[in-house]
């Protein structure tokens, strides 16, 4: 076997394995049953958008993998593990930047806090706070308050507090959910150049189907009450992908589609 | 400064002019007996009179003593039980009721009670000035603290922050805006609590300067006792209003 065959097969059976895992896990709150039996396994290095109608249970299942909420039967696990609290390696975005921002800190002061908790010397930081700031296009906006800046900003700013984790998986809720169009598209390139290129693993809940397609190598839908995997599908898109070339490719037309169909059915 | 602050800043001075010109008429008129009313030349004139012979200062100090004592103690006390209450949400249930029986009693009412058991002592000053000027600071702070965005705990905890980090970084700045104001209400509570301990414990301050100048009948020494605790109401709380204003800048970016 030549040594290009070996290192695609190494790179195959990588792929392979699972991050994290979702087995038969069940959650109740309050007495209802949010989630319901879910299965499911996240790749290491994959982009797994996560779609379904409003309420089916998506954040729970994002939370979930942050280890922000157990599970009541089943099990929730990471490389192997049980996942009982949320860990270093695992960031998460929050759709609500405005809450998830710390008002009295500036952006600086903000990305500043995960440097702190992961314990990087103080004389560090600016150096690291000035790179991330430059990652996510915020260079010179170090000494701004987020109420200072705009919502596309904020989430900026919230990725690259998440970055400075130096996470390996990334959990996204509807990052973009709040952004206008423009902005939205802008952030959507920025974050798979960003990812993409470090071979971060993505868990992205949106309920926007083009853009799970336009991101995901996989798109998972999810049916309500309770939640559980409705549709499974693998996206075979080239990439790097491009606003225009992509969302005119007959397979994406076809993905959004079946996505499509499968929400409609779901809502009955 | 723009135009507007300018013009409300010389109106208000205008009015106070206007008040003390009133005072001056009335006084020169012997309207009311100048045994009981000195005009403003008068009290001034005891004022100077009081800090040149060296009386007056250390009256003004031994209440600014009293005040800062009590004050501090109530602050430390009231923002480590109001964290230690409005971060947990058993603790409010259990303790809330009981700090609004407690609340409304008015301070004057334990005075007694504090004579009682420590005498009339700087101790018992101490007490009854924290006690009083506790009650503003401990309920902003309890509100404060029950107020945090829960998403800020959540992203640290995603940050495997410690619980000494989340107080210190998320919970106690993020309630700063009510503790502040709560300490700058109590500071009022702190000087009417200090003169009414001096006047009733014969404690060295210018609130036994004020009753023995009313006892003597030197009423423009009295005027000068009353203006200074003004003076001194005054001044103090636009200290501590300064001192919010630049811990709190980042809220004035928010407007
Ligand atoms: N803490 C909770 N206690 C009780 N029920 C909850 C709780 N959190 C969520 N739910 C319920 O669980 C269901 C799923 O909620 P979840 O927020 O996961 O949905 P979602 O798919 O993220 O919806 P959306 O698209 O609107 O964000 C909803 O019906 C919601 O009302
Ligand atoms: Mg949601």
């Amino acid at each position: 076997m030549s040594v290009v065959a070996r290192i695609i097969e190494a790179r195959a059976a990588r792929r392979q394995k699972t991050l994290i895992a979702f087995n038969a896990a069940t959650l109740r709150l309050g007495g209802k049953t949010i989630i319901e039996n879910l299965d499911l396994e996240v790749r290491p290095g994959e982009f797994l958008c996560i779609v379904g109608a409003s309420g089916c249970g998506k954040t729970t299942a994002l939370r979930l993998a942050a280890g922000l909420y157990r599970p009541t039967s089943g099990a929730v696990t990471f490389d192997g593990e049980e996942i009982t609290e949320p860990r270093r390696e695992v960031a998460i975005v929050f759709q609500d930047y405005g809450k998830a921002l710390l008002p009295w800190r500036t952006a600086a002061g903000n990305i500043s806090l995960a440097l702190e908790a992961s314990r990087v010397p103080a004389r560090e930081r600016s150096a690291r706070i000035e790179a991330l700031l430059r990652k996510v296009g915020l260079p010179g906006h170090a000494d701004k308050y987020p109420t200072e800046m705009s919502g596309g900003m904020q989430q900026r700013l919230q990725i690259a507090r998440c970055l400075a984790q130096e996470p390996t998986t990334l959990l996204m809720d509807e990052p973009f959910g709040a952004l206008d169009a423009m902005t939205r598209q802008g952030l959507q390139d920025e974050v798979l150049s960003l990812t993409q290129a470090s071979q971060t693993t993505v868990v992205f809940v949106t309920h926007d189907l083009d853009e799970a397609i336009y991101l995901g190598d996989r798109v998972v839908g999810l049916l309500p009450h309770p939640g559980r995997i409705g549709i499974e599908l693998d996206v075979d898109l080239p990439r790097p992908r491009d606003q225009l070339a992509t969302r005119e490719h007959p397979e994406f037309l076809r993905l959004r589609r079946q996505l499509f169909d499968f929400i409609k059915a779901s809502e009955h | 400064m723009n135009r507007a602050a300018i013009l409300w800043r010389v109106a208000s001075i205008l009015v106070a002019a206007g008040f003390i010109a009133a005072w001056q008429l009335i006084a020169n008129l012997h309207l009311v007996s100048p045994v009981f009313l000195p005009g403003p030349d008068r009290a001034w004139a005891a004022l100077v009179r009081g800090f040149s012979s060296g009386d007056l200062a250390s009256k003004l100090f031994g209440t600014l003593e009293h005040m800062a004592y009590g004050w501090l103690a109530a602050s430390i006390a009231g923002i480590a039980l109001g964290a230690l209450i409005g971060s947990s949400r058993m603790m409010r249930a259990y303790v809330a009721p009981s700090l609004e029986f407690l609340r409304p009693l008015p301070v004057s009412a334990i005075i007694p009670v504090a004579i009682a058991m420590l005498g009339l002592t700087q101790g018992m000053a101490l007490f009854v000035i924290a006690f009083g000027a506790i009650w503003p600071i401990m309920l902003a702070t309890i509100h404060g603290f029950a107020a945090v965005e829960p998403r800020l705990y959540e992203v640290a905890r995603s940050l495997q922050m410690s619980r000494a980090a989340i107080i210190g970084k998320i919970a106690l700045p993020s309630a700063l805006p009510d503790i502040l104001a709560g300490m700058r209400l109590s500071l009022t509570v702190a000087l009417i609590l200090s003169v009414v301990c001096e006047i009733l414990a014969g404690l060295d301050g210018l609130g036994q300067w004020v009753l023995l100048s009313a006892r003597a009948f030197r009423s423009a020494d009295l005027f000068a006792g009353v203006i200074l605790l003004g003076a001194t109401g005054y001044l103090t709380s636009i200290a501590v209003s300064l001192v919010e204003q630049r811990l709190l800048a980042w809220q004035a970016a928010a407007r």
